[in-house]
């Protein structure tokens, strides 16, 4: 199947198709309880309903439904209560105590205490339960004591600035100790969460059945109401692919879908039985990473004139029709603490040329590309086609295009996702966008430290940029031990300006993440944590 | 040789003797399947090892879920993946001939147990398309012979836009019109008939328009025989000409093809399981394959490679049935 024509194809024929179609629904101004919300997701099926094991997106998605976590966040971007009511850091930063609800429990039954939190750190430590995300997340995690029932103590090697952050993802979501207990095999079938909804059916490559919690009542302290969700359950699909899913949509089979391209997002602005909500992911923006490990982006000079000679504005308006904002940051714009400088991305073909002819790329072929030592200046771009969308594939192709202005050879390789990291784990590239979610400034540590050019066991490193500066790393491992705001914030800035300044990253836009819905589904909105759309508020007005 | 049991009553005395011809018949028969299964298992085992990946990370959710050291570690000790290539083969293939198709790294679940669960999902699909497809060639054959020139025309034209159009085109289109438009269908698969429909036209399309090439020519040939104006002198009916006669002529090629059609219906699942979110043994392998999750990808491969095998086999036994001619010559 062609990933590139099909949603192409679909869009124009949607457009023809699109004339007159509104009707006009009677609006409730009280929400109703009851109905049944149809989500239809075009991720791959998760294959462990518990966030814990392994720890991606479409495990967030499904599981902010059904998990609740110790903190939460709100639209500004500070940590709010949830299972936890309120949190204190020791003064040596070595330990936290957290007071937890006393009027919580779980859908099986068991009550939420102190042992709740260590049972599932422990799970989230434990090898066997091959957790990735919330494993990194908790790094720094010695162990959980006893404060009393209701206040567990969580103790540190070091002072973790990030553990709020941290334990409001869902991947590090409270689950029961008691159902933990079971196999892998049942726990990642039914995870048991204290969450408005919960798991009763996994009919695989079908969907997932939630029902409400009808004894819930601990929303995050931003939630619409009190007490049991208004729907009576979501039945989650998945709907692999993005034209048909929107047909579905269209056609009332399903209320909400998620993954939805530009073309979708404009095409459905002019239906009025269709809204959009657009919630950009947290944690780094989406960029193109320059590998500085090896020649010639080893070269400062010849970093900054690809950057200059990529027209990336110009692209990003005409393939993503507004629906995308250009980001000239490292991180999220739902970061607070984001920098952003938009004069180093300046489009500047003459720049470009100076630098290349000062960094002693001064020679050209017959094709007009660069040439030094009787090199040509080729660079290696290895494109995931499960990652990149079609919108982004071909703002690759127009960076590939002005890039050759300048005299650049960008070799475009579209890969599927395991030739893509097998293509980085062996260095093959000289440019690649890699994606990366997580809630907070802290994620610049992951990917900008040296640390993480060292590969894991798989080849896989996140540092892609291959940024080695002992500076750099002093300041990231600095600003994640304080817990001063003013000093960290000042801390971030400094590594950021590191990062932007020396050319090794091209920013793109927020890490897109669209929603669209049907009108009549009323309060669904976005946790401001990782912007998965929870359904806790959400009812039907039909 | 199958010609020759229905053609004669069996008898008692004679049993010896065709069980002795049935013998190395029915060996070699036997060792061609197995050889294929064999081989069809190691092509896919080294071709899904050998391209980049790592299927330790279909473990623990698929690449790109940031999969920890200790996480692959386990997950490679667990499944095997950290032995030498050839000893984890070896160990694959020992387990097949027990009849064990393995664990699938990515469903957590018997790899027998996820075939299936899915095998009944692409058969139906497949059975209804393939009825589909020879209701709608025979259709436009029997226009084709009885409509003249004209007739003949729009059939050939339709027919060579239906077995030309890529099925995720077809399959869009169809959702854009039915759908979309008229709103007489669910664009994706939901339970009951109607969410069958739109799937088993887009399958059933392409492969009318191969058939219906096929059978017209044949139609069009036999209904300018002799036989044919034999039939007509004895005072046989346009209906009876047609369907006793010369539509059965025309199976014969349209049966030759079965075991193409058994491939392209098949392949075409993968797509349309996948557009209609259908499950089913191609969404499987689909995702299998992303995720290098070899023992569902081979499980799978050995279990349509199984499956075409029938087919040819069903496909002599049906020309035979088809043509007496074969079951005279087979004597």
């Amino acid at each position: 199947m062609n990933r590139l024509a099909l949603p192409l194809l679909s869009a124009a024929a949607v457009a023809l198709l699109l004339a007159g179609c509104s009707t006009a629904a009677p609006t409730n101004s009280e929400p109703v309880s009851g109905g049944t919300l149809v989500y239809a997701s075009g991720d791959g099926e998760p294959t462990c309903l518990d966030p814990h094991v392994g720890g991606n997106y479409p495990q967030a998605l499904v599981a902010t439904q059904y998990l609740e976590s110790l903190v939460s966040k709100n639209k500004d971007g500070e940590i709010i209560p949830w299972l936890a009511t309120s949190w204190k850091e020791a003064d040596d930063g070595l330990s936290w105590v957290f007071t937890l609800r006393d009027d919580v429990t779980f859908t099986d039954g068991t009550p939420l205490t102190w042992e709740a939190v260590a049972a599932n750190i422990a799970h989230l430590q434990d090898p066997a339960t091959a957790s990735s995300t919330g494993y990194l997340a908790l790094q720094k995690v010695t162990g959980v004591e006893k404060v009393d029932e209701h206040s567990a103590k969580v103790l540190l090697s070091a002072p973790d600035s990030a553990l709020l952050d941290s334990l409001s993802q869902p991947w590090l979501a409270i689950e029961s100790p008691t159902a933990l207990k079971r196999s892998q095999e049942v726990n990642c079938e039914s995870p048991v969460g204290t969450g408005p909804f919960e798991v009763t059916a996994w009919d695989r490559q079908q969907s997932i059945t939630l029902e409400r919690n009808k004894d819930y009542d601990s929303p995050p302290a931003d939630a619409g109401h009190k007490g049991p969700a208004y729907l009576k359950k979501i039945v989650w699909r998945f709907l692999p692919d993005s034209a048909s899913r929107y047909a579905a949509l269209r056609a009332g089979t399903v209320d909400v879908i998620d993954n939805v391209q530009p073309d979708t997002i404009v095409a459905a602005e002019k239906d009025d039985t269709i809204d959009h909500l657009d919630a950009p992911r947290p944690g780094a923006s989406n960029r193109i990473e320059l590998n500085s490990g090896k020649a010639p982006f080893d070269d400062e000079r010849v970093r900054e004139a690809f950057i200059r000679s990529a027209d990336v504005d110009d692209a990003v308006k005409s393939l993503f029709f507004g629906t995308a904002k250009r980001s000239y940051s490292a991180l999220s714009s739902v970061e607070k603490l984001g920098y952003s400088d938009k004069s180093l991305f300046d489009y500047d073909q003459k720049a470009a040329a100076t630098l290349l002819d000062e960094a002693g790329w001064t020679e050209k072929d017959a094709e007009g590309y660069r040439v030094k030592d009787g090199t040509r200046l080729e660079l290696d771009f290895p494109v995931s086609t499960n990652q990149s969308i079609p919108a982004e594939q071909s703002l690759f192709e127009q960076i590939q295009a002005t890039a050759k202005q300048a005299g650049f050879k960008v070799d475009l390789h579209p890969l599927d996702l395991s030739s893509w990291y097998g293509a980085l784990a062996k260095n093959d590239y000289n440019l690649v966008s890699a994606p990366y979610t997580k809630v907070g400034p802290d994620v610049l540590r992951i990917l900008y430290h040296s640390d993480g050019t060292i590969p894991a066991p798989s080849g896989y490193f996140a540092n892609l940029a291959q940024l080695k500066d002992p500076k750099l790393d002093a300041l990231l491992v600095q600003a994640s031990e304080t817990s001063d705001q003013d000093e960290r914030a000042a801390l971030y800035k400094q590594a950021q300006q590191i990062v932007l300044e020396g050319y090794y990253i091209l920013p793109l836009y927020d890490q897109q993440n669209h929603f669209l819905y049907r009108a009549d589904v009323k309060g669904i909105r976005a946790l401001p944590t990782v912007s998965t759309p929870t359904f806790y508020d959400a009812w039907l007005d039909r | 040789m199958a010609g020759s049991i229905a053609a004669q009553p069996p008898v008692t005395t004679r049993t010896g003797g065709r069980a002795r011809r049935w013998l190395p018949w029915l060996l070699l028969r036997t060792g061609g399947v197995l050889f294929v299964l064999w081989a069809v298992a190691t092509i896919t085992f080294f071709a899904i090892r050998l391209i980049p990946g790592d299927p330790a990370e279909a473990v623990l959710g698929g690449p790109g879920s940031q999969a920890s050291e200790e996480a692959l570690a386990q997950a490679r000790r667990e499944y095997g993946l950290d032995r030498p290539l050839i000893l984890q083969y070896l160990g694959y293939l020992g387990r097949l001939l027990t009849g064990d198709l393995g664990r699938s790294y990515s469903l957590r679940a018997p790899v027998a147990e996820v075939i299936g669960e899915n095998l009944g999902g692409t058969l139906l699909l497949a059975l209804l398309s393939l009825a589909a497809a020879a209701v709608i060639a025979l259709g436009l054959a029997a226009w084709s012979a009885r409509g003249g020139k004209g007739a003949s025309g729009v059939s050939s034209v339709l027919e060579i836009v239906g077995a030309a159009v890529p099925h995720f085109w077809l399959a869009i289109s169809l959702i854009l019109l039915f759908s979309t438009w008229l709103g007489w269908l669910p664009p994706v698969s939901v339970p009951g008939p109607a969410g069958l429909v739109l799937p088993v036209l887009t399958l059933a399309i392409p492969l009318a328009g191969f058939l219906g090439q096929v059978m017209r020519e044949s139609i069009l040939d036999a209904m300018a025989s002799p036989f044919v104006l034999a039939a007509r002198a004895r005072g046989e009916g346009e209906g009876g000409v047609f369907w006793r006669h010369a539509a059965r002529h025309a199976a014969l090629p349209a049966i030759g093809l079965a075991g193409w059609a058994f491939g392209a219906l098949i392949s075409g699942a993968v797509v349309v399981e996948s557009i209609f979110a259908r499950p089913g043994l191609g969404r499987s392998l689909l995702a299998a394959v992303q995720l290098r999750d070899v023992p569902l990808v081979i499980g799978i491969v050995l279990v349509v490679a199984l499956g075409y095998m029938l087919v040819t086999t069903l496909t002599d036994l049906a020309d035979r049935l088809a043509d007496p001619r074969l079951r005279r010559a087979g004597r």
